[in-house]
């Protein structure tokens, strides 16, 4: 019965799959290893038991409603929470298996090889050009800085748009533009790592889509870890999709962080282990 | 994290689930037409029932316009993904229904007013009839229900309508050499045919339940496969 037939390859193809996944998710490095990691801001935790790992060569998108620290997570890969006062981060951060918090590591290392690109576009009051080059001068980098500038700008797919006009003030650029040379930026100190939270949310849709574009891109030879409120945006782009949540403690005063799931992102968008997954994903509860 | 939100996407996934449910009612009178159409010889009727398939096939039109705007305006994932792709099946398999109904009612007015028809055949096609009545009503209620074990118990219930296939092949087989005699029962050995595709087609709507309460889509049966147990959630 042709129909049987196509049905049967249908579910062939469905196992073939399946395997072929097992295959690639036995074959993935992690850059990262999250092991029961926990912040407290003043004593009080913000987020806690955050443990699963980041892969190479992923997009690991983190999702959850406000307050649920996916946020205060993503500053612990660069150690940027040391830079607030009473932040206190325990538990194991492991960065090509190095304790990222060991007493013998270099913060200012760690964020060269982990950049960061923020919610808002935060370009530096200088030229196109001296953006880019600001990074690689203050590391004392050495090379052809011009070669350095064209080739950030080449890998943020800003090159063509920019080019001619390097020596102008990034301010006249628009929004998803300077974005874009935020994430040029950071990846002119060559990082291997790159942090993003909500880089989209002040962005119109074609700006957008060219940074999604961008990320998919840039996961060939980067690691991405994006914070983003936007689900679909999560599904678009990301490999992994860990979901946090907002719980009441013991004492029923502090409202903390958790994750409830973490897996492939097909996973969490079709069919999510934890019933919290879905009532968040599908909308039923914010 | 308490407030449900998204009420109005919720009320139109519901309202759609019952449209292409509601579809299955359709076919259940129409297939109840067109058995009484056949073992009545009622050409009237017939044609009542191929005119009536215009009703399924709005329904098929709605619903997939419905989904298709689901789809696009909404968004949905997860659990509602799911019930959104296995409806746009279901709708499908209820479409094909009603064309097997109209495909039994065409053959009706080919052998006239009074065929040299064999009341021993027509009883086998009546019960094979019911039979696919019952699993096109069940199917619906194990989908509403999402009830896996329900949607699994088809399976035993098309395995009936199969049989009785055989015994109408059979039986056809055994009705002498009159020429008009063997073209009646060629045409009620094409009715078996399209009943039994109704029961194969509740069957495949069983296996959009298992799909939607397990998120694993697995054939029940296959032809080239022994029977796989019914996936768990």
């Amino acid at each position: 019965m042709a129909t049987q037939s196509l049905r049967t390859a249908v579910v062939i193809e469905k196992r073939a799959k399946e395997d072929a996944q097992q295959t690639q998710r036995g074959a993935r490095q992690a850059i990262f290893k999250l092991d029961g990691v926990g912040v407290a801001y003043s004593g009080k935790p913000a987020v806690r038991d955050v443990t699963f790992d980041i892969g190479k060569n992923e997009i690991t998108a983190l999702i959850g409603p406000s307050g649920c620290g996916k946020s205060t997570l993503i500053r612990c890969l660069n150690r940027m929470n040391d830079l607030i006062p009473g932040a206190e981060v325990s538990g194991g951060v492991h960065y090509h298996g190095q304790d990222l918090y060991g007493p013998d590591v270099d913060a200012v290392e760690v964020r060269k090889r982990i950049g960061m690109v923020f919610q808002k576009p935060n370009p530096f009051p200088k030229s196109i050009y001296d953006n880019i080059a600001f990074g690689p001068r203050v590391l004392g980098m050495k090379g052809d800085m011009d070669e350095i500038v064209e080739s950030a700008l080449q890998h943020a797919a800003l090159w063509d748009e920019v080019k001619d006009r390097l020596k102008t003030n990034a301010f006249g650029m628009s929004g998803g533009q300077q974005q874009r040379l935020c994430i040029a930026r950071a990846l002119a100190v060559s990082p291997d790592v790159i942090l993003m939270d909500e880089p989209c949310s002040a962005l119109d849709p074609i700006s957008t889509g060219k940074i999604e574009d961008l990320m998919l891109d840039l996961k060939r030879d980067y690691s991405i870890v994006i914070v983003t409120h936007n689900m679909q945006q999560a599904a678009r782009v990301s490999d992994r999709t860990a979901f946090f949540t907002v719980e009441l403690d013991e004492s029923e005063k502090n409202r903390t962080g958790r994750v409830v799931e973490f897996d492939d992102t097909e996973k969490i968008f079709t069919n999510p282990s934890d019933p919290r997954t879905e009532a968040y994903v599908t909308g039923k509860v914010g | 994290m308490s407030e449900t939100t998204r009420a109005h996407f919720q009320e139109e996934l519901e309202g759609l689930e019952r449209s292409a449910l509601g579809g299955l009612d359709l076919v259940a009178q129409a297939l109840d037409r067109a058995l009484e159409t056949v073992c009545n010889q009622d050409i009237e009727l017939a044609s009542m029932v191929i005119a009536d398939d215009d009703r399924i096939d709005g329904r098929y039109l709605e619903v997939h316009q419905g989904i298709l705007s689901l789809l696009a305006l909404q968004a949905p994932v997860a659990g509602d993904l799911r019930l959104v792709a296995a409806l746009l099946h279901v709708i499908k398999h209820v479409e094909r229904m009603g064309d097997q109904c109209v495909n039994m009612a065409k053959l009706v007015p080919l052998d006239g007013h009074q065929p040299p028809a064999e009341q021993s055949l027509l009883d086998l096609i009546f019960r094979m009839g019911e039979q696919a009545r019952q699993q096109v009503v069940q199917c619906g209620q194990a989908f509403e229900r999402r009830d896996v074990a329900m949607a699994q118990d088809l399976v035993r219930q098309d395995d009936l309508i199969d049989e009785l296939n055989r015994a109408v092949f059979h039986r056809a087989l055994e009705l002498g050499d009159d020429a008009d005699r063997r073209e009646w029962a060629m045409h009620m050995m094409l009715v078996g045919r399209c009943i039994e595709r109704i029961g194969d087609n509740a069957v495949d709507i069983g296996e959009q339940t298992a799909f939607v309460v397990t998120g694993l889509f697995r054939e029940f049966e296959d032809a080239s496969h022994p029977v796989a147990p019914p996936p768990t959630a």
